[in-house]
């Protein structure tokens, strides 16, 4: 039986989820704040005590891969590939706006995902139904609030809008004819869609080298972007 | 004895407090299976001082990488054939250091620990400084003097026996390393700083231009270096004549001249039976020098680290863990970083 240990911590919430082919068998969620690394190590561990699952039966670690909060990121990356490591385990590594789409795969509109970027900008990303789960249609990118209000005024379709980036940056979208919010209960990456996101992946054996695993930035750290500024070179 | 089931007393050591990313098996804190550090200096280089950003980074890639190799050079597979742990517990340093770069370290090893089933041991990074000189000279006698000098610290601690501390003095402003680094990008030396001004310096009289040495005879133990940049760019604004390894070496003059004074003097007044150097800057050559003359001088037994020891390493962390691992028992998982953690 392939069991799968998942963990998202790209956003202010810290999760972790046990499932396989029966579906999530147990996950912990807390959004008390940013205490990802107090929190998360815990958390598995109560979390494979309710499940009565031994990390030695888990077969694979699959990882929140974000865009979100690099420090909060880096401690689910980090704690994901020690487990990889300890276990001799296969990752799989999912992106965070996948993830905040995919319980939302029902709806016939076009899902947009926008997470909560921090300095005033918005990671996004669009999303259509697909068989068994969601279909990504644009290429997550980081940008202003305002600069995605106009992409999604300027479309004709019917949109559902989600994330703690949505919600956050809410008046700007309010007045958009064609754009539904959806609430806060689905405004954040959550373990258990990872999980089962995962054992699809996992049954193509689509894996992820350990050692490749890397978290998704999408911006270049602070002191990169001030030197290429400087040196007169754009990225 | 708080001490659960120490085994063999053999710790994985993780050290990731600013732009190191470190693993070590040390056994019963004082055998040193394996030591790996993967320093990110080139990383940093071109910013001229470590970008924290940079560094979390890059602990996130190589942490997994750098572990695996300590247990290769260790000679140890990290679970043996029947599902036994190699190791007994795992130590990773939580603080004081970027927060970010401390996160991976303490997340990783605590997951580890976690997966292994074997204790967390949370270690001070100052601490484990201090253990450096312990670690290579386990016969040296308490009550010990240390300095310990780097990029983020400079303080002189009196240490009377094992998690027995007293900071007796430290820097009011810039850390002794930081003004290696200052001095050295004024110069146009590059980073780091310390072993640039290091290497200059031999060619430079020592004696040539005598800059101020701050706080000297206050009778404290506390330093101040912030002033000594603004000395040497007044001094080379007033003198464009000088040659930069005359400036270089009488810089390095001044500020060892001021560790090494006040550390004899804490010496002295604590009657302490040993005296040890520890951190990055205490791989500094005149720093060295000096500090063997004032032992010599005094009749104390000295003790220097080597290079490899006094610079960030993991070794060091797994050393003290086995001595905090007997006196307060492991670490809860909920553990996390302080980045201002102090020595207490």
């Amino acid at each position: 039986m392939m069991l799968i240990l998942g963990i998202t911590t790209s956003t202010s919430q810290v999760g972790c989820a046990i499932g396989g082919h029966e579906g999530v068998l147990g996950s912990v969620n807390s959004a008390r704040g940013r205490r990802h690394a107090e929190t998360l190590t815990p958390a598995i561990e109560f979390l494979c005590r309710q499940t009565r699952v031994e990390l030695s039966e888990i077969s694979a670690i699959a990882v929140d891969l974000g865009p979100g909060m690099f420090t909060g990121l880096r401690v689910g990356v980090a704690a994901g590939k020690a487990l990889a490591y300890a276990r001799r385990l296969p990752m799989i590594g999912v992106t965070s706006l996948d993830l905040v789409a995919f319980p939302l795969r029902h709806s016939p509109r076009r899902i947009v995902c926008a997470l909560d970027a921090g300095r005033g900008e918005l990671y996004h990303a669009a999303y259509r139904r697909s068989p068994g789960g969601v279909e990504r249609l644009t290429e997550p990118v980081v940008a202003s609030p305002e600069e995605l209000a106009a992409d999604l005024s300027a479309r004709a379709d019917e949109m559902l809008l989600v994330g703690d980036g949505a919600l956050r940056y809410q008046s700007l979208f309010d007045s958009l004819r064609r754009v539904e919010m959806a609430d806060v209960g689905e405004a954040y990456p959550l373990a258990g869609s990872l999980v089962q996101l995962a054992h699809a992946r996992a049954l193509r054996e689509d894996w992820i080298n350990p050692a490749e695993l890397t978290p998704l930035y999408l911006r270049k750290p602070d002191a990169e972007i001030n030197w290429t500024t400087r040196d007169g070179v754009s990225s | 004895m708080t001490m659960s089931n120490p085994g063999r007393g053999r710790i994985l050591g993780i050290e990731t407090s600013c732009d190191e990313t470190a693993a070590a098996v040390v056994q019963r804190g004082t055998s040193v299976l394996s030591s790996v550090v993967s320093s990110q200096v080139d990383l940093h280089a071109r910013y001229g001082g470590v970008v924290p950003e940079i560094a979390s980074r890059a602990h996130v890639d190589v942490l997994v990488p750098v572990v695996a190799q300590a247990f290769v050079e260790a000679g140890l597979s990290e679970v043996s054939a029947g599902g036994e742990s190699a190791i007994d517990a795992v130590a990773a340093t939580y603080g004081p250091g970027l927060v970010g770069a401390l996160l991976v370290g303490v997340s990783a090893a605590k997951t580890l620990a976690l997966a292994w089933d074997v204790p967390f041991i949370a270690v001070n990074h100052l601490e484990a400084h201090l253990y450096a000189a312990l670690l290579e000279d386990p016969d040296l006698e308490f009550p010990l003097v240390v300095l310990l000098v780097s990029g983020g610290h400079t303080m002189i601690v009196l240490m009377e026996g094992h998690g027995q501390y007293q900071v007796l003095g430290s820097t009011i402003d810039d850390a002794a390393g930081e003004a290696f680094d200052k001095v050295a990008r004024y110069l146009g030396l590059g980073y780091p700083g310390g072993p640039a001004i290091d290497a200059l310096s031999v060619h430079g009289d020592l004696e040539a231009i005598r800059f101020p040495r701050p706080m000297a005879g206050d009778g404290t133990y506390d330093f101040s270096f912030s002033g000594l940049k603004t000395a040497v760019v007044n001094h080379v604004r007033k003198h464009p004549e000088v040659t930069a390894a005359d400036v270089a070496a009488g810089f390095q003059e001044a500020v060892v001249d001021v560790l090494v004074t006040k550390t004899q003097a804490a010496a002295r007044s604590v009657g302490a039976r040993g005296l040890c150097l520890g951190g990055g800057v205490a791989a500094n050559s005149r720093l060295r020098e000096r500090f063997l003359d004032v032992c010599l001088a005094d009749g104390i037994r000295g003790f220097l680290p080597s290079r490899a020891m006094c610079t960030d390493n993991a070794a060091m962390v797994a050393s003290t863990a086995w001595y905090r691992w007997q006196s307060d028992g492991p670490s809860p998982l909920d553990t996390g970083a302080h980045p201002n953690l102090g020595l207490s």
